[in-house]
Order: C-alpha cells, then sequence, then structure tokens
C-alpha cells in the first residue's frame, strides 16, 4: 500500500457514491474521476485533522466534490466561448403529462450551467430538501429555489422540441 | 413532486452504471504515487507536496503520498522534473516531438490508457504563413495541476492518421504548436505534438502513432487553466465536437456506443439510448474507402445529418451525412458513396415516438 492510508479508507468507504454523483454532475466518466480526486486532495488532510467520524465523511466529500465542480468549471468558462445556450422555443403541450423520454432529458440536463445542475442533482439524485442544498453550495433557500426553477424551465422546451417532432410525423 | 421531475430523478438513475468506481480510483491513485522501495532522502510532506506541484504540475503526485509521513523525492525513482522539461526550440515542422516514446507503448495509441502521475505543457508560438516552419522558441510551458485522466481518457483514443492525404483548407493565422509531456510511475514518459491552427489539419502525434483527431483547442484551454478540460456532451448547436475515436479507420461505427445523437435539418434532434442498432448496422453495411475528407456536389436534393454515436469512454464517432454530395457518408476514417440504404433508418429513428 503506497496510498496514505487515509485517502484509501475515503476512498473504500464513500468513493463509490462520490463518483455517481460527480457522474451526474460532469456526465463523464474521467471527468468525475478527476473530480473526486482533486476534490479529494483539498480536504483529505481536514478529515484527517479534524477528526470526522465515518459516518460524517460522505457529506463532507461530497460538498467538496460540489465545490471543486463548481469552482473548475467557473475557471473552465473563462476561457471557453459559452455554447451550452438553451434554445428559447415555445413548449408543446403540457409536458408534466407526458413522460419525457430520459435520454432527452439527460442531454438537457448537460445543457444546463453548473449551478443549475448542481442544484438538480442534488435535488432529485441526492434527494436534499432546498435548505439542505443551499447550506452544502453557501447559498440562501431561495437562491436554491430560483436556480432549480430556471434549470427546469431551461430543459422544458429541449425535450418540448422532442416531443413537437414526433407529434409532426 | 412533478411528473417531469419523477422523469429527471429516473433519467439520473439510469445512468447510475455508467460511473466510475471506487475500485478505478484507487488505481488510478496508486498509479500516480511512486513505490517506496527504499529509504532515500526525506522531506516533510507539504515541502514535497508543493515541489511536486510546481515542478511537476501533478498535485495529486505529491499530495496524497504518505499524508503527514516523510515522503520520499529521490532514491529509486527517476524525479518527474527530470523527465519532462520543456525543448528550448520546436527543432521541425510540425508534428515533432523531442523524444519517442520511453518506457511505454506508443505504437497501437497516442497515449496509454492509464493516467499519468504528472503532465508538462510546452507552448511554441508562430504563423502557419511564416517562411520557417522550424525552430520556434519556447513561448510558455505550464504543469497540469488537474485533469489528467481526462487527459488519459480523450486522447487514448484519439484516431489513427489515414495514410492517404486529406483534403485541408489554406486559412493563415496564427500557430501555436505544443508539446504534451506525460510522465508515469516508473519513470515511463510519452511526448506528444498537438497544434493549433485555423484549419485544424495539422496531425497529432507521439512520435510513433500520428493521429487525425483534432487536440489543438483542448490544449490551449489547458495551457490557459493549468488543468485538462473535461470533454462537452454532445450538441447540435456546438460548431466544434471533439469527436472521432480508434477504429473509425475500420467501420464506420466501431462497436461499444451506447447512444447516438442525430442532428438533422431544420434543428431537429433525437438522442436515444436504445433501438439504434439497425442505424449502426445499415452504416457498417456500406461500401468503404478510406476518407478523404471532402466531397462534390451533385445536382438534386440536399440535406446535412450529423449523426454522434457516444461511448462510455473517449469521445463520440461523428458520422456526416450529406445527401447532395459525393461520397455522401464519411466518418472521417472512411467514406460511403451513397446514404440511400442509410436515410430511411435516419427517418425512422427521428420520427420514433
Amino acid at each position: 500500500m503506497h496510498l496514505d492510508d487515509v485517502v484509501t479508507e475515503l476512498v473504500e468507504h464513500c468513493g463509490d457514491r462520490l463518483l455517481r454523483v460527480a457522474y451526474q454532475l460532469t456526465h463523464d466518466a474521467a471527468a468525475a474521476q478527476d473530480l473526486v480526486q482533486e476534490a479529494l486532495l483539498r480536504v483529505y488532510q481536514s478529515v484527517r485533522h479534524r477528526g470526522l467520524a465515518p459516518e460524517d465523511w460522505y457529506a463532507y466529500l461530497r460538498r467538496a466534490v460540489i465545490n471543486e465542480y463548481v469552482r473548475t468549471r467557473r475557471l473552465r468558462s473563462s476561457t471557453e466561448i459559452v455554447t451550452d445556450a438553451v434554445p428559447e422555443r415555445p413548449a408543446a403541450g403540457c409536458l408534466e403529462d407526458r413522460a419525457a423520454d430520459q435520454a432527452e432529458l439527460w442531454a438537457a440536463l448537460a445543457a444546463l450551467s453548473e449551478r443549475q445542475r448542481a442544484v438538480l442533482v442534488l435535488r432529485y439524485y441526492e434527494d436534499l430538501a432546498d435548505h439542505e442544498i443551499g447550506a452544502l453550495l453557501g447559498c440562501r433557500e431561495a437562491t436554491v429555489r430560483s436556480l432549480a426553477s430556471r434549470g427546469l424551465a431551461a430543459m422544458r422546451p429541449l425535450v418540448a422540441a422532442a416531443s413537437a417532432e414526433e407529434e409532426q410525423t | 413532486m412533478s411528473e417531469f421531475e419523477d422523469d429527471i430523478s429516473r433519467a439520473m438513475a439510469g445512468h447510475d452504471d455508467e460511473a466510475p468506481r471506487a475500485a478505478d480510483l484507487l488505481r488510478a491513485l496508486e498509479q500516480a504515487s511512486p513505490p517506496r522501495r527504499h529509504l532515500g532522502w526525506y522531506v516533510p510532506f507539504m515541502a514535497a507536496a508543493a515541489v511536486a506541484a510546481v515542478v511537476a504540475g501533478s498535485a495529486w503526485a505529491g499530495g496524497l503520498l504518505g499524508g503527514h509521513k516523510p515522503v520520499r523525492t529521490s532514491g529509486g525513482a527517476i524525479p518527474v522534473q527530470r523527465l519532462l522539461s520543456c525543448p528550448a526550440s520546436y527543432a521541425h515542422q510540425a508534428p515533432w516531438v523531442p523524444a519517442k516514446p520511453a518506457g511505454i507503448d506508443g505504437r497501437s495509441r497516442l497515449v496509454p490508457q492509464i493516467t499519468p502521475s504528472s503532465a508538462l505543457l510546452c507552448a511554441y508560438r508562430g504563423r502557419n504563413t511564416a517562411r520557417q516552419q522550424a525552430g520556434w522558441a519556447l513561448s510558455g510551458q505550464r504543469p497540469l495541476a488537474g485533469g489528467l485522466a481526462s487527459l488519459a481518457g480523450q486522447l487514448t483514443w484519439k484516431p489513427h492518421s489515414p495514410r492517404q492525404p486529406i483534403a485541408c483548407t489554406a486559412v493563415g493565422g496564427p500557430q501555436t504548436n505544443y508539446l504534451i509531456g506525460l510522465a508515469y510511475p516508473g519513470g515511463a514518459r510519452i511526448w506528444v505534438a498537438a497544434t493549433n491552427e485555423p484549419n485544424e489539419c495539422v496531425a497529432a502525434s507521439n512520435g510513433e502513432f500520428t493521429s487525425s483527431g483534432i487536440i489543438g483547442p483542448a490544449v490551449s484551454t489547458a495551457f490557459a487553466s493549468g488543468r485538462w478540460p473535461a470533454r462537452a456532451p454532445v450538441s447540435c448547436n456546438r460548431s466544434y465536437q471533439d469527436a472521432g475515436r480508434l477504429g473509425q479507420g475500420t467501420a464506420m461505427v466501431p462497436a461499444g456506443s451506447t447512444s447516438v445523437t442525430i442532428c438533422a435539418p431544420n434543428a431537429r434532434t433525437r438522442t436515444l439510448t436504445s433501438g439504434y442498432q439497425a442505424l449502426v448496422s445499415a452504416l457498417n453495411r456500406l461500401p468503404t474507402r478510406p476518407s478523404t475528407h471532402s466531397c462534390s456536389g451533385t445536382p438534386g436534393p440536399s440535406g446535412a445529418y450529423q449523426v454522434f454515436f457516444s461511448y462510455p469512454q473517449g469521445p463520440p464517432i461523428l458520422v456526416s451525412i450529406l445527401v447532395g454530395c459525393h461520397p455522401a457518408v464519411d466518418n472521417n476514417g472512411l467514406q460511403a458513396t451513397s446514404a440511400s440504404s442509410v436515410m430511411p433508418v435516419i427517418h425512422h429513428l427521428l420520427n420514433r415516438r
């Protein structure tokens, strides 16, 4: 064993869960692995020094993963042309009444901003309440609701477009 | 929770199996850790981490080894800074590397499928219109502090260059030749030449494997940020796409794809994760020849379709179908003359409920 024992223990204890969350955020296996690695690097000393109990590790590391995701995406966005703008198209019919195609939804999630996606992942994948998400992201509950609302609103036209195409035929 | 929100939850849960595993992460971490063979020169952890981060750009290599315990920085393994040092000038016309792969197979892939322990970027700026295309001076260097798994995951799948010449535009402008130096545990290392220029036509090479994959924009982004960028998801709205993968020279759609995204005229798009095997079969049945990256217009109806096949690892394959152009089907590795047998399948998928 060449790795620090604490790192090994952290990965074995909550690596799978962290990687799944990271994958939800990045939609890319390698990027998810990088994200968790870098988050671990940032905080594993703190985990050791704070003497966190194992049952608290996951929440602590998840916060690190989310923060790393938002932080690095922000860095990256300063050097890239943003091309993920969601086209504003009129929604076709009531989307709540149809079971949306999962692939279209997954693709639509990828088009959201990093904070919108983080909020939706924490809300619908991690099943956290808005006040918990706010505490994790360091923002108010109202901001979480706003981010979620805008994220959902941005996704609807994308799914609606697919729906409209089907109805045309 | 509304039905739409329920669908989102289900869509997220449906992709659980695609996430990497903790075992993969541990393996990557082990690879980034030098072996503890025998006692050597020890320095406190923080100093070692700082040296590793500044010199090698791999905070990972220095950050997780030994934790608060002393870390060996010399002795059995060759120090990273001796393995990776930017040449003062770019000696030949691009693509050029200062040395062939050492201690690692460079013939079958542009880079190995394992995560490097450190990476260094060297930049040589000039113009593609300059009379002198060799000997450009080093204009900057930067170690990479993150994204090394992404780097490996993207570059390892870059496709082989076609043997025959391909058509390129001839736009004049700034050109940056990059060298990507990658070091691996045990002292193996590899240099990759990548170029960012307006025509996106200069191949990437490690000295033994030459790839037609476009790497330059990603290297420029990494050079600016110090991190290799994550691959952007497939989007019909984006002009630049990191597409093309190993195997595209032998099959129009290499095996193993997990989804297809069809970008059709009039902004029609469709992404499917199942039920598209008929399209794969139709494309792979086409008589093909090596791609020239070009086609000639023919009279009659026209239309441009882009079909992306995505894979769990690495970039997607892009099959371009230009109805009204000859040859009509091209994945940048192979071309096929006619799309007549494929278009009905595409329309069926676009219209499927």
